[in-house]
């Protein structure tokens, strides 16, 4: 089976788990086997082959209208592989849906190409990967067949929209099959008006006379024309009832009679006939069929859990042979007949009035046992047995999973009602993740402290418990802002993992993953830039795909910051781009996202004078919120912040949004440096280098960064040995990246300039120029000054030093940059100049005399290059400063 | 707000059981369920319920007040 594909792309893994984490179920995957008894009815078959030249065919009908066995029984006899998906209320969750659906395909062997990805979040999915799913269809020689059985469970409009997508980009490379009980809501006027739709509804599916005859007859009763009109009649065609009479006819001893008196009556088609057929079955039979309706699936062994008694198998083998209640799904698993299961349930609560609970709690302990995860907790939470459920999942190393699978469907929502409740370590250790996860820290932090000390108290190992502990209290140091508290949960879990074996491990990687990534953010916190990076790379470069990508996008993020932090624009750019790659491959949702990733971005832009980008990234960041809950997001937020409103002329809100110090336990170093660094510029371009020089003093010496901007403000007041020598500080071979040695070449270059040296002024320039151009730094320029001006006249090219490039003027040439920014008065000016007030009139608005207008007229000329306020208030537009 | 479900056939005690927040009465060859319906989930809820218990749903209403 698809040999081409031996040699898979390294990068990415086919998933063996689903986005929960979870195997995935094969039996979701199997059409069920037709029952010996099963009619084929070649007027529906020939309307699914015709459904094979329409991209969408609607299997649409009731409950038990024999829909899945029709389109099974169809798809086994097609000499094409067919992907089957059994669709189930989880899938509501879109990733979930597409992980199955992927799955599917593989299964089938209609693999989808290796780049495409899987969705490594239940709640979303990536558009992109869509994309990539349609155009690898529409690109097969054949079209993939698709059925998806029981869609009303999944009745979202995402999903239906998805669906959608998929099935219009991918054109005539897919023929998606949906079989539901309720419409779905996809566009289907859409594609009826088109004729892109094959519909078999309720009225088609319905049994004929005849086709009941031969139904009835296959169970070896013989019907006259006349019973048969009858008997359809009353069930209206209905395939459950007709087989439900079948059976119960058979076990009479009076057939005939039987039909008749059903036929008489007035009851429910389905409520009477199961009750007749359950009522002739053994008690033990009956005992069986009610109890195993709480559960979705269920094996032999976990039917005799439910009975406590041994004779399960020999009973569904029966059943199984007989066609009653029972549908087989492969590998010794059974569910009882959807519409059955309802039917049952009501006859469990009359006759066993309370048994469900006790229930739910057995499946739950049966399903730890051998099970998966995702059901034991269900069952456990429907037990309302929350100790065991959090004893489950936190014994299974799985509490990672609160925070990797967050989303409408994730592996915590059970928990949603638990309570306090008792003082068990395991509960608490749920609620605090729970808690921690929707950035409670008011109940998260006392809650873990509690955790804490039950565990303090208890002498036993409980390694699983103290492993979960530690992975919280990474959490809470990196929200914190508490490196000693990150160190030790650091230590104590590296410890405890060498007691774990490897392949518990290996099972939840997010685990280790979210805890480095915690580590790392903590240790940036508080300036130990080489620890974090060491723990930050190891979260990225750790194993586990799908179930590492949050931790893995959110480590790339801080890396990220921390080459920005150190002016290395451009490796600080190509990781946070890779940070949000990781985040759409695997379509983690918005509140998951490394915002710090898309600070770093808008930081970026604003170096490179790339002002609305700048915005852009910043809005979004905010509009989806979360991401600023930790200190370092916090401060990456503030001075990007502060970095655009610098750039934008606006140097007090740039202090201000620096000024917000947070809660952070411990202080960080960087932060508060870079908060002097704007402070410090916007100083500077309020026209007051001494401030500016000052609100650097206390930290000219801690960051090159600092020396820099120092240097500026030494220079800028008139005090050209002082600037050279912080200058001279600076570390060799270089300070830092682009972003800074740019900065230090210009200021060195005014030094020069200032001195009259132009030649070495010109090479200064002509060096800044080269080192910006790679990484297109044009902020540096713009900040420089006036001085610049007649050495970039004769500097080598530098048409990109124009953010946005190809806007000319009327004369052809480029405008000149804007190489000094406006004061914040000049600007009020130029506003009203731009509203064709006259000096005196702005004079009068800004309470000012007429001659300080004038003055900041010629000012706003000099800065603008022009000569007159019309070409002044064009200039500014051209530049948007307006 | 209340509603009233009028459903094919007569339903047995069994299966009203399902509807354990409504009340029944048979009346003919048809069953009324009635009761209080708390929000729009509800009552979605109502008509998938009545659907995998295969009813066959006549006319459903909001009682007056």
């Amino acid at each position: 089976m698809a040999h081409r594909h031996r040699h898979r792309d390294r990068s990415a893994p086919e998933p063996r788990v689903d986005p929960r984490g979870e195997p995935f179920l094969g039996t979701r995957f199997a059409a069920p086997a037709r029952p010996l008894t099963f009619l084929r009815r070649a007027r529906l078959a020939d309307r699914l082959d015709q459904g094979l030249g329409t991209p969408l065919t609607l299997v649409d009908g009731p409950a038990g209208a024999g829909k899945t066995l029709l389109v099974a029984d169809w798809a086994a006899r097609l000499d094409r592989p067919v992907a089957w998906l059994t669709a189930d209320p989880a899938d509501r969750a879109p990733g979930l849906f597409w992980a199955y659906l992927l799955q599917a395909l593989r299964v089938a062997g209609l693999r989808p190409a290796p780049g495409i990805g899987s969705p490594a979040h239940p709640s979303s999915v990536d558009r992109a990967l869509l994309a990539r799913l349609a155009a690898d269809l529409s690109g097969r020689p054949e079209p993939a067949i698709v059925v998806v059985d029981e869609f009303e469970r999944v009745p979202t409009a995402d999903i239906a929209e998805q669906l959608e997508f998929v099935l219009h980009h991918a054109s005539a490379g897919l023929r998606l099959i949906l079989v539901t009980r309720s419409e779905p809501l996809l566009p289907l006027h859409r594609h009826r008006a088109a004729g892109s739709i094959t519909e078999i509804r309720g009225a088609e599916l319905a049994f004929t006379p005849e086709e009941a005859a031969a139904l009835l007859a296959a169970h070896g009763l013989r019907l006259s024309a006349d019973a048969a009109h009858t008997l359809v009649r009353r069930t209206r065609g209905w395939a459950a009832g007709l087989r439900l009479c079948a059976l119960a006819a058979r076990q009479s001893a009076d057939p005939e009679r039987c039909l008749k008196e059903f036929e008489a009556g007035h009851s429910v088609v389905a409520d009477y006939l199961l009750a007749e057929v359950l009522r002739r079955q053994p008690a033990g039979t009956q005992d069986l069929l009610l109890r195993v309706s709480v559960v979705e699936r269920f094996r032999p062994g976990l039917a005799d859990a439910l009975t406590g008694r041994s004779d399960a198998e020999r009973i569904l083998a029966r059943l199984r042979r007989e066609n009653a209640f029972v549908e087989p799904l492969g590998q010794t698993w059974y569910r009882l007949h959807p519409l059955f299961a309802e039917i049952l349930r009501a006859h469990l609560r009359e006759r066993h009035p309370g048994l469900e609970t006790e229930l739910h709690r057995r499946a739950a302990r049966w399903l730890s046992r051998s099970g998966s995860l995702t059901e034991t907790l269900a069952h456990g939470c429907a037990a309302g047995d929350w100790e065991f459920a959090a004893r489950a999942l936190v014994d299974d190393l799985a509490i990672g999973r609160l925070f990797t699978g967050q989303g409408p469907d994730d592996l915590g929502t059970p928990f949603a009602r638990m309570t306090a409740g008792t003082d068990s370590p395991a509960r608490q250790l749920v609620l605090a993740a729970r808690e921690l996860a929707g950035r409670d820290l008011g109940h998260g932090l006392p809650r873990l402290r509690h955790a804490e000390e039950l565990l303090a108290d208890d002498t036993a190992d409980h390694v699983p418990d103290r492993l979960g502990c530690a992975l919280l209290e990474a959490l809470a140091a990196r929200l914190t802002g508490s490196p000693g508290r990150a160190e030790r949960a650091a230590g104590r879990a590296r410890d405890l993992s060498r007691s774990v074996p490897a392949e518990r491990l290996d099972r939840h990687p997010e685990l280790l993953a979210l805890l480095l990534a915690h580590v790392g953010s903590a240790r940036l916190w508080a300036g130990h830039v080489a620890e974090a990076r060491a723990a930050l790379a190891e979260a990225v470069t750790r194993p586990g795909g799908a179930a590492t990508a949050l931790p893995r996008q959110d480590a790339l993020g801080h890396l990220a910051l921390i080459d920005w932090l150190a002016g290395r624009t451009a490796g600080a750019e190509r990781k946070a781009l890779a940070a949000l790659r990781e985040a759409d491959r695997y379509g983690l949702p918005a509140p998951a996202r490394s915002a710090v990733a898309g600070l770093v971005l808008a930081a970026v832009a604003v170096e490179r004078d790339e002002l609305d980008a700048a915005q852009a990234l910043l809005d979004r960041v905010t509009a989806d919120g979360h991401g600023t809950a930790d200190p370092v997001a916090a401060a990456a937020r503030a001075l990007a912040g502060a970095h655009l409103l610098l750039a934008r002329g606006d140097p007090g809100a740039a202090v201000a949004a620096v000024e917000d110090r947070g809660t952070a336990v411990v202080a960080s170093p960087w932060a508060a440096d870079h908060a002097a660094l704007v402070a410090s510029a916007a100083r500077l371009a309020g026209g007051d280098p001494e401030a500016a020089a000052k609100a650097l003093e206390p930290v000219a010496r801690r960051l090159p960064a600092c020396a820099v901007a120092a240097a500026r403000a030494r220079l800028a007041a008139g005090d050209t040995g002082t600037a050279l020598g912080l200058l001279d500080t600076l570390p060799t071979p270089g300070p830092g990246g682009p972003a800074l040695t740019v900065r230090a070449a210009l200021v060195r270059a005014e030094a020069a300039d200032r001195t009259g040296d132009i030649a070495a002024a010109r090479r200064l320039v002509a060096r800044a120029l080269c080192d910006a151009r790679r990484e297109r730094l044009r902020r540096p320029f713009r900040e420089a000054g006036p001085w610049l001006r007649p050495l970039l006249a004769t500097a080598p090219a530098h048409d990109w030093l124009v953010a946005g490039g190809g806007t000319r003027d009327a004369t052809g040439l480029r405008p000149a940059p804007v190489v000094e920014e406006l004061s914040p008065r000049e600007r009020d000016v130029l506003c009203r100049l731009a509203q064709l007030m006259s000096t005196e009139e702005i004079a009068a608005d800004l309470y000012v005399s007429v001659n300080t207008v004038k003055t900041h007229l010629k000012g706003l000329y000099r800065k603008l290059s022009v000569g007159r306020r019309a070409d002044a208030v064009r200039r500014a537009r051209e530049l948007r400063l307006l | 707000m209340r509603y009233e479900i009028r459903v094919d056939g007569h339903l047995s005690k069994t299966l009203a059981g399902a509807f354990p927040e409504f009340d029944h009465v048979v009346v003919s060859d048809q069953t009324l369920l009635y009761g209080p319906v708390v929000d729009e989930a509800h009552l979605y809820g109502l008509l998938a319920r009545c659907q995998s218990l295969g009813l066959c749903v006549l006319e459903m209403r909001r009682l007056p007040e």
